[in-house]
């Protein structure tokens, strides 16, 4: 096949190769580009100019700017994906989705009387959230409304407005994101709710009944996860308050 | 071919023989692959990255957006006073309750003066004299949501309507803290009501009006005039208990009458202003109960 590289049009790929190439190999191949320098004839760094610039390249990428913000160890634990995958990380490793944790902080939802631990809303995770409002929506369709515009729009003024509220009450801030992130997660049993009505006229009393303790249920784990991340004392029923009026919202979109 | 994916295409190739000239990388990596897995992982993704300019680019792209963060950060802070707005959303449950418990049944409570702590007031987590900015926002979205509610009952409802709702109580609650801001003026007082104090004592007649609303749609039009007319005289005396202390001069705030067409004119103003209150609540809510 030739080398691909000598017939490209710009020398951009030897750049890439050479550059990357040293990054986690040992010394010894890194002698080995040098040689291969030399026999691709073309004008390149010297090969101790690679240092400093690997350094900078290693360390721009482990800040992850292109990753999840936070360097994970457990991602070190995913080895073994990459046999499985012909030698390549896993899609899902690349992206950053994260099944446990996003089955963790599934999980925290669903059980609004278990205190929450204060630690996992650390990495905004945007999937799980992105996810469960696609079900809403689904959902919604099934019962023959067509809801997408309403959901989006309802969540992303919700999540403005408690932005601002949470980062106006809590003495430390908090970030769109996670706020977004916690929102989304707390959607879960909207879901079921909007999958009951499928089944079922919500508007009687059995209908409005069920709303309202999943309006509750909803509000309660969010408050429940705002508490334990921002350190508020005293304070959940009147983060609960804001957030069940969010969700009210979207039960008034799912009854009616 | 683009760089990344040739990239992968040379992460796919088995391994070679490293004698051929042309081949483009050691295949010593097969093991260090595993190893090295989440080494190798940021630079496959970032391989653009690792050219001397994307460099820079990338570094100048990140002090550009905190630059720009700073930048909002300021301007929002020169139109909108968020260190003074934090204190009055420094509130727990306790206050809240009680807070609202006076706002529905202020006859029986004595002390009215706002505590002070070396010329700032205390916070509302620690005095229930001390205006907050928590109860009326959220008043005011409750209220909205509630009209929505009872539009929906007699099937009268549509999104635009919750906007429009939204639209004019708010309008009309600007209308009124101008109003006010524009008497206070005129008639010269001394006082260290500031407007967000306005604001926030103008909002605390949603409670009454969601209070009406919520029982004219239980039990009809009785409910909703008798609640209302209690709520109106609440926030009436409310108002003018609060207002008292802050609007008129130390003598006649304690009681004591003083003589002076100053002080009877802030007198008239205080109960001008905790007038209105039932006079707003009933025209914003008339309409939603049939």
């Amino acid at each position: 096949m030739g080398s691909p590289v000598s017939n490209r049009a710009g020398s951009r790929g030897d750049f890439l190769v050479n550059f990357r190439a040293p990054w986690n190999w040992t010394g010894k191949s890194r002698k080995n580009n040098s040689r291969q320098l030399v026999c691709q004839g073309q004008e390149l760094p010297q090969p101790d100019a690679f240092v400093p610039l690997e350094m900078l390249s290693s360390s721009q990428s482990y800040i992850g700017q292109i990753l999840q913000p936070t360097y994970n160890p457990e991602f070190l634990s995913h080895s073994s994906y990459a046999d499985s995958f012909d030698e390549e990380p896993p899609l899902l490793e690349e992206l950053g989705i994260n099944f446990d944790h996003i089955w963790q902080k599934t999980l925290t939802v669903l059980n609004p009387i278990k205190p929450a631990d204060g630690s996992i809303m650390n990495e905004t995770d945007l999937t799980g959230p992105m996810v469960f409002c696609l079900a809403l929506g689904a959902t919604l369709l099934l019962a023959g409304k067509v809801h997408f515009g309403y959901v989006y729009g309802i969540s992303a003024v919700g999540c403005l407005g408690i932005h601002a509220l949470l980062n106006l009450m809590s003495i430390a801030g908090v970030s769109y994101g996670c706020v977004a992130s916690v929102l989304g997660y707390c959607l879960l049993p909207m879901v079921v709710l909007s999958s009951c009505a499928v089944f079922f006229s919500l508007q009687g009393i059995l209908g409005t009944s069920l709303a309202l303790i999943i309006i509750g249920w909803c509000s309660l784990s969010a408050s429940k996860i705002f508490i334990s991340a921002l350190a508020m004392e005293g304070q959940q029923l009147l983060v609960a308050y804001p957030c069940a009026l969010l969700y009210g919202l979207f039960a008034l979109l799912t009854v009616f | 071919m683009n760089p990344d994916g040739g990239a992968a295409s040379k992460r796919r190739l088995p391994a070679a023989s490293m004698a051929s000239p042309h081949q483009l990388f050691d295949d010593t990596s097969a093991g260090a692959l595993g190893r090295g897995y989440a080494a190798q992982q940021p630079p496959a993704a970032g391989s653009f990255l690792a050219e001397p300019v994307s460099s820079f680019a990338v570094a100048y792209g990140t002090t550009l957006a905190s630059q720009g963060k700073e930048i909002v950060d300021r301007n929002i802070d020169r139109f909108i006073p968020v260190t003074k707005l934090k204190y009055y959303f420094a509130v727990d449950t306790v206050y809240v309750g009680r807070k609202l418990g006076l706002l529905l049944f202020p006859f029986m409570h004595q002390d009215w003066q706002v505590r002070y702590q070396q010329d700032t007031p205390v916070a509302p987590r620690f005095d229930i004299n001390a205006p907050d900015l928590y109860i009326p926002v959220m008043a005011f979205i409750t209220y909205i949501l509630v009209a929505g509610l009872a539009l929906g009952t007699q099937n009268r409802f549509s999104p635009d309507i919750l906007g429009l709702q939204a639209s004019s109580a708010l309008a009309w609650l600007i209308v009124e803290v101008l109003a006010t801001l524009l008497s206070l003026y005129l008639v010269t007082v001394n006082t260290d009501l500031t407007t967000i104090d306005l604001v926030a004592f103008s909002g605390y007649k949603y409670v009454g009006m969601i209070v009406g609303i919520v029982s004219g749609l239980l039990f009809g039009k009785t409910g909703y005039y008798l609640l209302l007319s209690w709520c109106c005289l609440s926030i009436f005396v409310f108002m003018i208990r609060t207002l008292r202390l802050k609007i008129l001069s130390e003598a006649a705030a304690e009681g004591v009458l003083v003589r002076g067409a100053k002080n009877q004119l802030r007198m008239y103003l205080t109960m001008a202003i905790a007038a209105l209150q039932p006079l707003f609540m009933y025209w914003l809510t008339f309409h939603l109960v049939r």
